[in-house]
C-alpha cells in the first residue's frame, strides 16, 4: 500500500460559527475547483446522455400523449394533446394483444429454458472440463457476437422443411419434422430455439463466474455425508448462486421482452398468420407507418411490462430472510435485509 | 441531493406542461398554395441535386451527362441511396428542411410525402397526356399532381410453355374460367402446382388487387370513400381463395425457390413483373410465355414504378423541373430503358426500337394500358398491411371471403385515408 500522506483539508477561510448546528458544507475555493474539475470530466458523458438518452425518452413520453404523425415533423407543436387516447387505442388493438401473447409465450418458455441450459453447461464446464475450458467458453460465446443477419441465413437453411438438416436429422428417428418457419404453430418454437442458442453464451460466462463463489469444500463435505449430485445442485449450488441467477434472469428477461431481431430476419416481420409478431416488431411497424403517437404509447406499455417482470423476478429470486427456525436463544438480531443485493458476486 | 432531484423533476414537469399546452392543431386548414408556379424559359443552369435509389441511383449520374451536354451551365449531382433507408432519409430531410432539389419517390410513398406540403406541384410544362393514365394517377394526391412518373412496372402471367403444352392448354388464358381450368389441367398433367399466387405477407395485396380491379371493384370510389367490402371485392377474394382450397396454388413458397420451381415445371405459372425476364434468362431459361392477366369483367393489372418529385424548398427549382421534363421525353425514356431495363412511363417511347419489336415487352405495353395504381393516400401502406393480413387468413385458414372483406373495410375505415 502506498503511503501517501493526504494533506489535511486546508483550514477553511471561514470557520463555521460555533453553535451553527451540523457542519454546513461551505464552498471553499479548493472545493469549488474540485467541483469544477469533477463536472468538467463528467460533462461529456452527461451531455451525451442528456441529448441521446434522456431527451428521446422524455420526448417519446410527450409524443405518446399527442396525436403526432410523421408528417407533423416539420411543425411538431401543431398537434393535439389527446391524453391517454393513444394508450386506449393500443389496448383495443387485437394485433397488439396477439403480439403481446407471442412475446409472453417467448419469455415464459425462453427465459427458464435458457437459464437452465446455461446453468447446466456452466456447471459441466466448471467441474468436468478444466483444460479446454477457454476454448469452450469462446465457442459458446461466439453466437452472441456473430451478426444476426449471417446467423439468420444459416438458420433459415437449417430449418428448411424438406432439405434442412434439422428435419433430416429428425427423419432418422422417424419423426416427420414440421415446416418450421411456415407453420404458425411451429414458427415461435423455431425462434425460441434460435434465440436460446444465441444468448446462451452470455449467461454461461456469467454463471461460470458465479460458480467460482461456490466453495468446493462444501461440495466435498456434502458428498462425504452422502448427498448425490442432484441434491448438491439443489441445496448448495443454487442457493449460493441466487444473486447471480437473479442477475441473469433480469438481464435475459429485459432482453427477451424486447424480442425484435430474430422475427425480423427469420420470418421477415410477422411470420405466418402473425405468429411471430412481437411487441417491439409491432412498434417498429407503427413507427414505419408514421404513427409516432401510437408507437410511443406502445413503447411505454412495453416498458411497464419490463418493470413488472423485473419486480416479479426480484420477488422470486432475491435473498430472503432465513426461515426462523427456533426462538432466538441468544440476543443476536435475526433480521437481514430483504432487498436484493445488486448482482453482487461473492 | 434529493432537493436537487425534486427541483429538477418539478422543472421537467413544468416544461412538459408548457410544451403540451402549446400544442394544438390549428382549426383552419392551412392555405396550401397548390397552384404551380411556371418554370422560367431558357436553358437550365446551376447545380441540380438528385437523390435516387437502387440501380437507378447507380446509373443516373452517368446518364445525366447527356443533359449537361444540352445545358452546358447545368450540372447534375446524383446521390445513390439504398432502398431500405430511403423512406426514412427522405422523411428526415423533409423534417429538417434539408431536402435536395429532386428525389426519386416510390409510388406508394407519394401520398405521405405530398401531405407534408414539402413537394412542389407539377407545372404546366409537363402534361398529363404524355404518360400512361395509371402512371399519372400515382402522382396525383388530393387532385393535385406532384412530380412525374419516371418508370413503370406492371404484372403479367408467366407460364412454363412446356407444362402448358403437356396439359394441352393455351399458355395465354383470357378469362377467369380459362385461368382456372388451364392451371388445374397443368396440375393434372404433372405439375405440383398449377400457379403460384402470393398467399399473404408483405406485398400480397399487389397480386390480389388486379383480380379486384378485373372484377370491377376498386379501393375507393369517386367520393373518396373506401369500398373494400364491395360485392366485387368479395368475388375476387372468393376466386383467389378457390386456387388455394382446390390445391392449385401453394400456401407456402420457400424463399429463393420460385424461379427454380417455375423452370423445372413444378409450378405451372406465376404472376410477376418485368424483372423476372432478366432473372430467368440469367438462369438459362427462355421457354416461358407471357400473357396479360385474364379478364374478369374487364382487363386490369397492378402498376408500380417510381416517380420523380421536386421539393418546394429546392434551391434550383427551375433547373430541376427542366431536368425532369428532359427525362420524360420519349427518346430519353427509350435510352433509359436501354441502360436499365426500366419500362418507360411514356407511351410514345414504346413506338420504336426494342420496345416496339420485342414480343415479350409488347405484352407489358398492352398490360400497361389497363393497369391501375392504388390511390395515393397517406395511409395506404397501413391499409395495404391490413389487406395482407386478412388475405393470409383467407388463403391459409379458409376465412370466409365476405367476413374477410368486412374486417378489411372496418379496419381500413378506422385507419382512415389520412387526407
Amino acid at each position: 500500500m502506498a503511503t501517501t500522506i493526504l494533506p489535511k483539508s486546508p483550514a477553511p477561510a471561514h470557520q463555521p460559527a460555533r453553535g451553527a448546528g451540523p457542519a454546513v458544507r461551505r464552498s471553499t475555493p479548493l472545493r469549488r475547483r474540485r467541483s469544477i474539475a469533477a463536472w468538467g470530466f463528467a460533462a461529456p458523458f452527461v451531455l451525451l446522455f442528456l441529448v441521446f438518452t434522456a431527451w428521446p425518452v422524455i420526448s417519446s413520453l410527450l409524443m405518446s400523449v399527442t396525436d403526432i404523425k410523421s408528417r407533423d415533423l416539420r411543425d411538431p407543436f401543431n398537434v393535439n394533446f389527446v391524453g391517454i387516447d393513444n394508450f386506449a387505442a393500443v389496448l383495443r388493438d387485437p394485433l397488439f394483444w396477439q403480439a403481446a401473447r407471442n412475446t409472453g409465450y417467448f419469455v415464459i418458455v425462453g427465459v427458464p429454458l435458457v437459464m437452465f441450459v446455461s446453468l447446466m453447461i456452466a456447471i459441466a464446464l466448471n467441474t468436468g472440463i478444466t483444460r479446454l475450458s477457454g476454448f469452450f467458453r469462446v465457442g459458446y460465446f461466439m453466437p452472441v457476437v456473430t451478426s444476426i443477419v449471417a446467423v439468420a441465413v444459416v438458420w433459415r437453411f437449417l430449418l428448411k422443411d424438406d432439405t434442412g438438416i434439422i428435419n433430416v436429422a429428425l427423419g432418422w428417428f422417424g419423426i416427420d419434422g414440421p415446416n418450421w418457419l411456415g407453420d404458425p404453430n411451429w414458427s415461435m418454437p423455431a425462434i425460441i430455439l434460435m434465440a436460446v442458442w444465441r444468448s446462451m453464451g452470455t449467461l454461461i460466462v456469467i454463471f461460470l463466474a458465479g460458480l467460482q463463489g461456490v466453495p468446493a469444500s462444501l461440495h466435498e463435505a456434502a458428498a462425504l455425508d452422502g448427498a448425490n449430485a442432484m441434491q448438491r445442485l439443489r441445496l448448495i449450488t443454487v442457493p449460493i448462486m441466487r444473486p447471480t441467477l437473479l442477475f441473469g434472469a433480469v438481464l435475459t428477461g429485459i432482453g427477451y421482452l424486447q424480442l425484435f431481431e430474430e422475427p425480423l430476419v427469420m420470418t421477415n416481420g410477422g411470420g405466418p398468420l402473425n405468429s411471430t409478431m412481437s411487441v417491439s416488431l409491432y412498434i417498429y411497424r407503427q413507427f414505419g407507418f408514421g404513427n409516432y403517437g401510437i408507437a410511443s404509447a406502445m413503447s411505454y406499455l412495453l416498458f411497464l411490462a419490463i418493470v413488472l417482470l423485473t419486480l416479479l423476478q426480484f420477488r422470486l429470486l432475491s435473498e430472503r430472510d432465513p426461515r426462523p427456525r427456533k426462538k432466538a436463544r441468544t440476543a443476536s438480531p435475526a433480521a437481514s435485509p430483504t432487498t436484493a443485493p445488486e448482482g453482487s458476486t461473492r | 441531493m434529493s432537493k436537487i432531484l425534486r427541483v429538477s423533476v418539478a422543472a421537467l414537469a413544468v416544461t412538459s406542461m408548457l410544451a403540451l399546452s402549446g400544442c394544438g392543431r390549428s382549426d383552419a386548414a392551412p392555405e396550401e398554395d397548390t397552384s404551380a408556379a411556371p418554370v422560367a424559359e431558357g436553358k437550365a443552369s446551376g447545380d441540380i441535386t438528385v437523390w435516387a435509389m437502387g440501380t437507378e441511383g447507380e446509373k443516373l449520374g452517368a446518364f445525366a451527362e447527356a443533359f449537361s451536354e444540352e445545358n452546358p451551365d447545368a450540372t447534375v449531382t446524383v446521390t445513390a441511396i439504398p432502398w431500405d433507408a430511403a423512406h426514412d432519409k427522405i422523411a428526415t430531410a423533409i423534417a429538417a428542411d434539408q431536402t435536395p432539389d429532386v428525389s426519386m419517390v416510390g409510388t406508394t410513398w407519394m401520398g405521405e410525402f405530398a401531405s407534408t406540403g414539402a413537394l412542389d406541384p407539377t407545372p404546366d410544362s409537363i402534361s398529363p397526356d404524355t404518360f400512361f393514365p395509371g402512371a399519372w394517377g400515382t402522382t396525383v394526391v388530393n387532385d393535385v399532381a406532384y412530380g412525374m412518373p419516371w418508370y413503370v412496372e406492371t404484372r403479367v402471367l408467366y407460364t412454363n410453355t412446356a407444362a402448358a403444352e403437356k396439359a394441352g392448354v393455351s399458355p395465354s388464358p383470357t378469362t377467369w374460367d380459362e385461368l382456372k381450368t388451364s392451371t388445374a389441367a397443368m396440375q393434372a398433367a404433372g405439375a405440383k402446382y398449377g400457379i403460384t399466387l402470393q398467399a399473404g405477407q408483405q406485398g400480397a395485396w399487389q397480386t390480389l388487387m388486379p383480380f379486384v380491379w378485373q372484377a370491377g371493384g376498386d379501393i375507393m370510389d369517386a367520393d373518396g370513400k373506401l369500398t373494400l367490402d364491395s360485392p366485387e371485392f368479395v368475388d375476387a377474394l372468393a376466386y383467389y381463395q378457390s386456387f388455394f382450397t382446390d390445391g392449385i396454388a401453394p400456401v407456402d413458397v420457400p424463399v429463393g425457390t420460385l424461379e427454380s420451381s417455375l423452370i423445372s415445371g413444378e409450378f405451372g405459372s406465376m404472376v410477376s413483373g418485368p424483372w423476372h425476364i432478366g432473372i430467368l434468362e440469367e438462369q438459362g431459361y427462355a421457354d416461358f410465355t407471357l400473357a396479360p392477366l385474364p379478364k374478369g369483367e374487364k382487363l386490369a393489372s397492378f402498376i408500380g414504378g417510381s416517380n420523380l418529385a421536386v421539393f418546394k424548398n429546392a434551391e434550383n427549382r427551375d433547373a430541376a423541373w427542366k431536368f425532369i421534363e428532359w427525362l420524360s421525353q420519349a427518346d430519353t425514356q427509350a435510352a433509359w430503358y436501354e441502360a436499365t431495363s426500366d419500362l418507360p412511363s411514356v407511351p410514345a417511347a414504346w413506338e420504336s426500337g426494342t420496345l416496339a419489336s420485342d414480343p415479350q415487352l409488347k405484352i407489358f405495353g398492352t398490360q400497361l394500358e389497363t393497369a391501375v395504381a392504388p390511390p395515393s393516400i397517406p395511409n395506404w401502406e397501413q391499409i395495404a398491411t391490413v389487406i395482407d393480413t386478412e388475405l393470409e387468413k383467407v388463403t391459409r385458414s379458409g376465412l370466409d371471403p365476405q367476413e374477410a372483406a368486412t374486417a378489411i373495410q372496418q379496419q381500413a375505415e378506422a385507419i382512415g385515408t389520412g387526407l
